[in-house]
């Protein structure tokens, strides 16, 4: 394999990266939940869609109809949780740690601790590749890297340019002055994390397209996820959206270089180095205060 | 709020007499237990609450004492596993050694952890934790991939050999945990009761506000960091004695959970919460095993982190130690009788028993019921303020008696009749190239009370900033009693000589306003012990007209009071020259009158002082000399008159309202 | 156009605010004064829903606002200028302002608005595209004035605009909100510099302890012993 076609394939992997972290990224940045129980509701969405595409017979994608909604709902209801108990920054690690660990095992109760996927017959991206010249490029990553981007780009533009997404932008510094401009929190905080919810349900969707799923998986996304949320900045939609791209990137780059076991390594010093140098995120721009 | 009384009172050396021999009778029961009727079940329980137990306090230490909760406990742990497993399974190297080589190990890698994660201020709260949750990650990651540790099949040990008077290999097991509890214990112990852990505890509450008063953060961080990589070293190393086979998944994340669900559980800032929290949840955790739970286990847990975190963030240690005869007797009694009837078994009544007494000491604990309780500690009245803050009474009669008398020493203090205390050279400061102060230079002498004035932005606080060693100049030299203050850490140039206030106070919030005080003392230049730190803090209390709050709570007091507080804890580091930054903002003047007599009294006691004020005044009432900044230059500075009409300072920085 | 009738508030066991009764007219500029913990913020903050009453009753514009959610008060035409400014430092100065008109009333015609403000303070239109964090105090001052007028309010809630502030651009900012109650805008000012407030308002309230003791014109207080001893130290 050549070297662009490792780093292309890559950071197109780092789309799914990107829809994983979206929202751990916005409901940290902004409502200060660092939500661990996100990785749980993507597992969720995982396995909903195995569960609809086995039942139902019908293409992955289609499945985002019910489990973006679904999970739009949980992620809102998990948020109004928060909310009510004032669940905010190191408390939220400790009680969505406490949280996910429930998901897990409710779902190991369901679906055992076997590896599951989508019925090959109902998923053509499983084996799909675009073919370009010299390059291939597997149509999941792509698809993943499409809904990254128009989830994502959509999402950083909905929080620069309006009203709302600067009322959020605005809760996240100081809720109570902006409760005195009108800005209802528990009303934005619940949306927020309904369309977090919403953002997990596609990325277990993203996931399945290409992966098997099992219980245990949920943790092994921590570390690419923190990875790209700390690297892109909290509530940095763009920078998660480039962080993801660059995680996917280096990790392809490790892998064929070394061994896909120093990816974890390779990350985790990325972070410390980010974290070094740029503690407000890689990609965000300007002065920090 | 009695607390940190009540812990010093003991004494260390009792308190580890105390302990150790505790753990020596347990130590020989357990060495007895055949003849005592005791199952060998009954051993391995014991020994596996002290092996949490042992890890609980090595995580406590950093994550309990001074806030830095860390997810990365398996990492100490793992490498103490792993320095068993490889030192005696592959080098033949004796167990009773690999122990504290397990400890080293671990010990090394905090050293490792703490020189990258303290050496930034960034790294705090959910970032450190983040931080630690990637060690075991990439410590995993290593010993799968390196043929000398793991190499992806694991390790094996070989059997131990043990003396006679040890029954068996569970026996020997227990021995090991327990000489390690002991040792941690003993630490912990030792730590909490001194001043380590006074620090600490500092650190916890306002981490900037303990290194100006002479905390050596860093220091205290690190050390607290290398004590639980030690202990969690041994620790893990004792566990892999008792196991044939290591695999790399003692890196796992149950294991940081379960270990910070004890801390919390059980209180994180005492050292006996995690002991208490060790024993409960790992007696949960066997009856799930027992009745046939095990594997909703992760589902209990999680339940119970969620509703602890929730409903007792503080930990039950609080609450059993308000009533602790009261918890004891209701376990013994649901316990004695439980057992008595012979329907249940040792497990069941153990566990009904400490959940009983735990509940007990919750309600008891509650507000509504504590009132009624006479031995209850949490309804310990504190004094009554003889007079309500804020009020005219505060502020009244004695500030008008004590402005007279301190105006002889004032006038007396001239421009120049002292030696130069501070001295300021030329200094220089950029923020990402805005230049906050440039080429500044001036001086202030013995006995002086110079303000520092300018528009919002002039560079004033950067210069208290430079001046309390916060962060360093870019260009320049500040000297200090005639002594360079470049390269010192904040804790040594407050040493040298230099105290300051916060605009915004930042009290210690778990001590009580005269321990607030007594810590800057225990810091300060003389270094004194807690008990001597008292005495010299009531009489700083006094000084500012706090000594009716000396037992409140900081968050009782109103914003005036805390700024007295603020001057108070100053002070009380003996400083020769005291920063004032804005300490009178947002005052009223009545207030304000109050506050100037107490500054006209710190310095009537000898020492000079800086004040960044806007207040004309105040400005007047105080300075000898007055000192301005503009957009980051020195513009004027000299005799408050001539300064305040110098039309340069009017057009800059007065207005309409001159002086 | 405001007026406050038998207001009570509580912290937790702590009465902060025992019948307090006081009115704000269109165009009015009324300060109100008193010592540190006299509860000031917590009248303040009470109006602006920020805190619940506990018994007594709001009216603006002839609507009670008693107990009603801050982000509901602000549609009905209070805004806040909190103590210490508190503008949002990660956002640009204009998305500050920006966020002044999120109710929707305001954000019909915000440009309007906007260009209003700027006239008012040009600094402002100067440093439109910085973050908030990177203004001066006097600056994140004009900012927090300026964000709460383009919530086209009907009454302003000022805390101690003057805190921190060098006197020169204190009087700026006074100028200013004389500006501001010229267009008809009624202005409360809590402000602990009380020469200052007596002298640019109209009216003004004693508040000593929760309770109102006096009030009347700003000459007419000036003179009475109640300011002069417990507020003024004189």
């Amino acid at each position: 394999m050549n070297a662009f076609q490792v780093v292309l394939s890559g950071a197109l992997l780092g789309g799914l990266y990107a829809l994983m972290a979206a929202g751990v990224s916005v409901t940290w940045g902004i409502l200060r939940v660092i939500n661990l129980a996100h990785f749980g509701l993507i597992l969720l969405g995982a396995y909903l869609t195995y569960e609809l595409v086995t039942a139902w017979r019908i293409d992955p994608i289609l499945t985002i109809v019910v489990t973006a909604p679904v999970l739009f709902v949980l992620g809102a209801a998990l948020q109004w949780a928060y909310d009510r108990l004032n669940i905010v920054e190191f408390n939220s690690l400790l009680v969505s740690f406490g949280l996910l660990i429930i998901i897990i095992q409710i779902a190991q109760d369901i679906w055992t601790a076997d590896h599951l996927e989508v019925p090959r017959a109902n998923n053509r991206y499983v084996t799909g590749a675009l073919t370009l010249g010299r390059l291939s490029v597997p149509t999941s990553r792509i698809v993943a890297l499409l809904l990254a981007v128009v989830l994502l780009g959509g999402g950083h533009l909905v929080l620069r340019r309006t009203f709302l997404g600067r009322g959020m932008r605005a809760f996240a510094q100081d809720r109570t002055v902006a409760a005195a401009f009108g800005i209802d929190h528990r009303r934005l905080s619940v949306l927020l994390g309904g369309a977090a919810g919403a953002s997990a349900g596609v990325a277990g969707m993203a996931f399945m397209l290409a992966n098997f799923v099992q219980p245990t998986a949920a943790y092994e996304w921590f570390g690419i996820v923190f990875a790209v949320v700390i690297l892109g900045g909290l509530g940095d939609l763009l920078g998660t959206l480039l962080a993801g791209i660059s995680v996917g990137a280096l990790t392809g780059v490790i892998s064929q270089v070394w061994s896909q076991r120093y990816v974890t390594v390779a990350l985790f010093i990325a972070i410390i180095v980010a974290l070094v140098l740029r503690p407000r995120g890689v990609f965000t721009r300007g002065r920090t205060a | 709020m009695t607390a940190p009384a009540r812990a010093v009172r003991g004494g260390l050396p009792r308190g580890l007499l105390i302990l150790v021999a505790t753990n020596a009778v347990i130590g020989v029961l357990g060495l007895l237990s055949q003849h005592l009727g005791v199952t060998e079940y009954n051993v391995v329980l014991v020994s596996t609450v002290l092996f949490w137990a042992t890890q609980a306090t090595s995580w406590n230490i950093l994550s309990g004492f001074a806030g830095y909760f860390s997810f990365g406990q398996g990492a100490f742990y793992g490498v103490g596993v792993y320095s068993m497993a490889v030192l005696t399974g592959r080098h033949g190297v004796n167990y009773l050694l690999s122990i504290p080589v397990g400890g080293l190990v671990g010990g090394a890698l905090a050293v490792l952890i703490g020189a990258v994660a303290f050496r930034l201020r960034s790294l705090r709260g959910e970032i450190f934790a983040l931080l630690t949750l990637a060690v075991p990650f990439i410590l995993s990651a290593i010993a799968l991939n390196s043929q000398a540790i793991d190499g992806g099949v694991g390790q094996s040990l070989p059997t131990p050999s043990f003396p006679h008077w040890v029954p068996n290999f569970q026996h020997l097991v227990f021995l090991l945990n327990l000489v390690v509890a002991t040792i941690a214990f003993a630490v912990a112990l030792a730590v909490h009761r001194s001043r380590v852990g006074r620090g600490l505890a500092a650190l916890h509450d306002a981490e900037d506000a303990a290194e100006v008063l002479g905390v050596p953060t860093f220091r205290y961080k690190m050390l607290a960091i290398v004590l639980g990589g030690v202990l969690g070293g041994m620790g893990g190393a004792v566990w892999a004695v008792g196991h044939y086979v290591i695999v790399d998944s003692v890196f796992n994340l149950y294991f940081p959970l379960l270990v910070i669900l004890i801390c919390i559980a059980g209180g994180r800032r005492h050292w006996l919460g995690p002991v208490i929290g060790a024993v409960l949840l790992v007696v949960l955790q066997e009856w799930l095993t027992a009745s046939n739970l095990g594997n909703h286990r992760d589902i209990v847990l999680g339940v119970l982190l969620v509703a602890i975190v929730v409903f007792a963030p503080a930990g039950l240690f609080q609450r059993l130690r308000a009533h602790p005869w009261l918890a004891l007797g209701v376990f013994l009694v649901v316990f004695i009788s439980l057992v008595a009837s012979g329907f249940y078994a040792d497990l069941d009544a153990l566990l009904y028993g400490m959940i009983a007494a735990v509940i007990v000491a919750i309600v008891a604990g509650a507000p509504a019921i504590a009132r009624r309780l006479p031995s209850g500690r949490a309804a310990s009245p504190t004094p009554a303020p003889t007079a309500l803050p804020g009020t005219g009474a505060a502020a009244g009669a004695p500030a008008q008696t004590v402005r007279a008398s301190s105006a002889v020493p004032q006038r007396a203090a001239q421009r120049g009749g002292g030696r130069v205390l501070v001295s300021i050279r030329g200094v220089s400061k950029n923020f990402g190239g805005v230049r906050a102060l440039e080429n500044v230079s001036f001086e202030v002498a013995e006995g002086e009370i110079v303000g520092l004035v300018g528009p919002n932005g002039s560079g004033k606080t950067t210069l208290v900033n430079l001046l309390s060693g916060a962060m360093p100049p870019d260009g320049g030299t500040i000297f200090i009693d005639g002594r360079s203050i470049k390269g010192l850490a904040a804790h040594k140039v407050a040493h040298a000589g230099v105290a300051r206030t916060y605009q915004i106070p930042k009290p210690f919030a778990s001590m009580t306003v005269l321990d607030n005080v007594a810590m800057a003392v225990m810091f300060g230049r003389t270094g004194a012990s807690l008990p001597e730190a008292r005495e010299h803090a009531r009489r700083h209390l006094t000084t500012v007209h706090l000594g009716h709050l000396a037992e409140s709570p900081p968050a009782s007091l109103n914003l005036h009071q805390r700024q007295l507080l603020e001057m108070a804890r100053a002070i009380a580091a003996e400083p020769s020259v005291l920063v004032l930054d804005e300490a009178l903002a947002g005052l009223n003047p009545a207030e304000i009158d109050d506050a100037v007599a107490v500054i006209q009294r710190i310095h009537a006691a000898g020492i000079s002082i800086i004040i960044v004020e806007h207040l004309l005044r105040v400005l007047q009432q105080l300075a000898t000399r007055i000192v301005v900044l503009n957009r980051g230059a020195l513009i004027a500075d000299g005799a408050p008159a001539q300064v305040l009409n110098d039309p340069t300072v009017v057009h800059a920085y007065l207005g309409r309202q001159r002086a | 156009m405001l007026e406050v009738r038998g207001l009570q508030a509580r912290y937790g066991d702590a009465q902060a605010l025992w019948g307090v009764d006081l009115d704000v007219l269109d165009g009015e500029m009324v300060c109100l004064v008193g010592p540190n913990g006299a509860g000031k913020t917590t009248l303040v903050q009470t109006i602006a829903g920020l805190h619940r009453a506990h018994s007594g009753s709001i009216w603006v514009d002839r609507v009670e606002l008693t107990r009603m959610p801050a982000h509901k008060v602000c549609d009905h035409g209070v805004a806040t200028v909190p103590e210490g400014r508190r503008v949002f430092g990660h956002m640009s100065v204009r998305d500050n302002l920006l966020l002044g008109a999120y109710r929707r009333t305001a954000r019909r015609d915000y440009r309007t608005t906007e260009e209003e403000v700027y006239g008012l303070f040009p600094r402002l239109r100067e440093r439109a595209g910085q973050y908030a964090a990177s203004l001066s105090g006097g600056e994140q001052q004009m900012l927090a004035i300026g964000r709460a007028l383009m919530a086209k309010p009907r009454l302003l809630l000022l805390d101690e605009p003057s805190l921190g502030l060098a006197p020169v651009i204190v009087d700026q900012v006074f100028d200013a909100l004389a500006a501001v109650s010229a267009t008809g805008i009624g202005v409360l000012v809590v402000e602990q510099d009380v020469q200052r407030a007596l002298s640019a308002c109209s009216r003004g309230y004693v508040l000593i302890e929760g309770r109102i003791v006096t009030s009347g014109s700003t000459d007419a207080l000036r003179a009475t012993d109640e300011v002069r001893q417990r507020v003024l130290g004189m």
